[in-house]
């Protein structure tokens, strides 16, 4: 059951379907992995001077475009502030933060999420469904074919089929007490507060946002991986504050992604307009707080939760 | 220990953003901070102006950055650094020490209201070197764990907030420089904590392809590829 539980989270996160760790490297590394360290047996994905000339590096460089501003290249389908790039740091290519190169090769796969086999074009409509808040580009779509031709790119030279390592955001161990909203909320307001603003709303420079909303109408919705405490506990560990992964402790990392995922942040698009049934039907893990009550109000309540699917006014024309 | 002197180190910051948050800039503190600025406070010791220029253009061949497009809290907290002895510099540090804390706040009022001065014609660098540049700019550097610098100043390098400052078009050799003293271990300012980690994992060279890349950016928006 347990083991049925994680794979569904890994899946979630759009990783490889699986749970295998790093292989060889115990949590305490993680900081070292993700950090300045160099690890030399990671995969090196390609750099942009390596894009060839011609229509096929077009798609490959367009992918990368879609992929750090979504919101201006594939507006039609993104309905929040979000970027791939946020939590796929260096524009996909980061190891420990889940980097496209390592998702590429593990699709296709089957995931609990969606009970059957996703090829990865349908897991990245998942991607646009829940994390950008947004709707999914059709199978096809130039934007699809886009961000799967830039994320083969990165990945050539990886066997398919294998555990790669610096996929997805290294495992941590649990932690010694229970995540806890409060202890989170302090670890929030010295760590995370100044990038990402005091009510989580994020920053933007040149009317562009550089450090996400985590929370509320602009951040990702109910129906999002990083809604699972484990894997932004992951995520954070590993890669927060930027530039300082592993600075934070395994109980701080915890804390604080307990802090971020109970707050306010819109409707799980496969709503039934029940909470506690939809809570049921999709987010029944003690890693959700879909459905339980904070500070008063039962999140994902209609009454407190911004709507699923809040498209820009000029894409619905698109 | 790491992560304690970082929780420190940031919620210092935090302290001295909330304690230095400046009023919206009036007319009458901008007058204040030109007339500094061409003046300076005492008849011995040029203004600001003699080396940043009246136009905040500073001189970028020489590493005197520009100070157009900061924010006046940007500014103001390094000049109280400065001052403080909290950022090491030898050219800085009198100049600060002669400015009250109101004058400080005066003198970055006026270079943050100015508009952005045409970019001089940005010292000749190798392309190859603004390539290399770009890249760990945009895409950071996977076999040194490098994260892009695109994530905190963003894509355009435009900065964001008081948290990270412009570097589109500042000075090649004043961010080189910058990014060495980082590198060294700089204490200099409470948020270091992310630029040492960055610089650190920096060989001389990245450094040099960075500073070579941000300086060639134009004023305006600039898109990533």
């Amino acid at each position: 059951m347990k083991a049925k539980l994680l794979i569904g989270l890994a899946a979630a996160i759009g990783l490889a379907g699986t749970t295998a760790s790093l292989v060889g490297v115990r949590p305490a590394q993680v900081g070292a992995l993700v950090g300045m360290k160099s690890v030399p047996h990671l995969h090196q994905p390609r750099t942009d001077d390596e894009i060839p000339q011609g229509p096929y590096g077009d798609i490959i460089r367009q992918g990368e475009q879609i992929f750090r501003d979504p919101g201006t290249y594939a507006a039609a389908y993104v309905g929040n502030d979000l970027r791939c790039s946020n939590c796929h740091l260096n524009a996909g290519r980061l190891a420990g933060a889940a980097p496209m190169w390592a998702a590429y090769t593990a699709y296709p796969a089957y995931r609990s999420k969606t009970k059957k086999v996703d090829t990865f074009a349908e897991r990245l409509q998942g991607c646009f469904d829940y994390s950008m808040n947004g709707k999914a580009p059709p199978l096809g779509d130039k934007v699809l074919v886009a961000l799967e031709t830039y994320s083969y790119f990165l990945a050539k030279g990886l066997p398919t089929g294998e555990i790669i390592e610096g996929h997805g955001f290294p495992p941590l161990p649990k932690p010694d007490l229970p995540g806890d909203y409060t202890r989170g909320g302090q670890v929030y307001a010295q760590n995370c507060a100044s990038c990402h603003g005091a009510q989580g709303q994020g920053q933007s420079s040149g009317g562009k946002v550089v450090f996400p909303p985590l929370w509320g109408a602009r951040s990702y919705n109910w129906g999002a991986g990083m809604t699972s405490i484990e894997s932004a506990a992951n995520f954070i560990r590993a890669n927060m504050p930027l530039g300082l992964g592993g600075s934070l402790s395994v109980q701080q990392a915890w804390d604080v992604a307990t802090f971020m995922d109970s707050q306010v942040r819109p409707q799980d698009p496969r709503f039934d307009g029940d909470v506690q049934s939809t809570r049921a039907k999709y987010a029944n893990t003690p890693m959700s707080m879909y459905g339980r009550t904070v500070n008063g109000a039962v999140l994902g309540d209609p009454a407190v939760t911004p709507p699923a699917r809040q498209m820009p006014p000029a894409a619905t024309t698109n | 220990m790491r992560h304690a002197a970082t929780t420190s180190i940031i919620a210092l910051a935090l302290a001295l953003a909330a304690a230095s948050h400046p009023a919206r800039a009036d007319d009458a503190m901008i007058a204040a901070g030109r007339a500094l600025a061409a003046n300076g406070v005492m008849a011995e010791r040029p203004g600001c102006a003699s080396c940043h220029m009246q136009n905040g253009a500073g001189q970028p061949d020489v590493g005197i950055p520009r100070l157009a497009g900061l924010t006046e809290q940007q500014i103001a907290t390094q000049l109280t650094y400065f001052a403080t002895g909290a950022r090491q510099s030898p050219a800085m540090a009198p100049s600060a020490r002669q400015l009250s804390p109101a004058q400080r706040q005066q003198a970055a009022a006026y270079f943050a209201s100015l508009p952005i001065p045409p970019q001089p014609d940005p010292l000749a660098s190798p392309a190859a070197s603004r390539t290399r540049g770009k890249d760990l700019y945009l895409n950071g550097d996977q076999r040194t764990g490098l994260i892009a610098c695109a994530q905190c100043h963003g894509t355009t390098a435009l900065g964001v907030g008081e948290f990270s400052p412009r570097l589109a078009g500042q000075s090649a050799s004043y961010v080189e420089e910058q990014l060495r003293a980082w590198r060294k271990g700089a204490v200099r300012d409470p948020l270091g904590a992310f630029m040492r980690a960055e610089a650190g994992g920096m060989s001389l060279e990245d450094i040099n392809a960075v500073a070579a890349y941000v300086a060639s950016l134009g004023h305006t928006e600039t898109q990533a590829p």
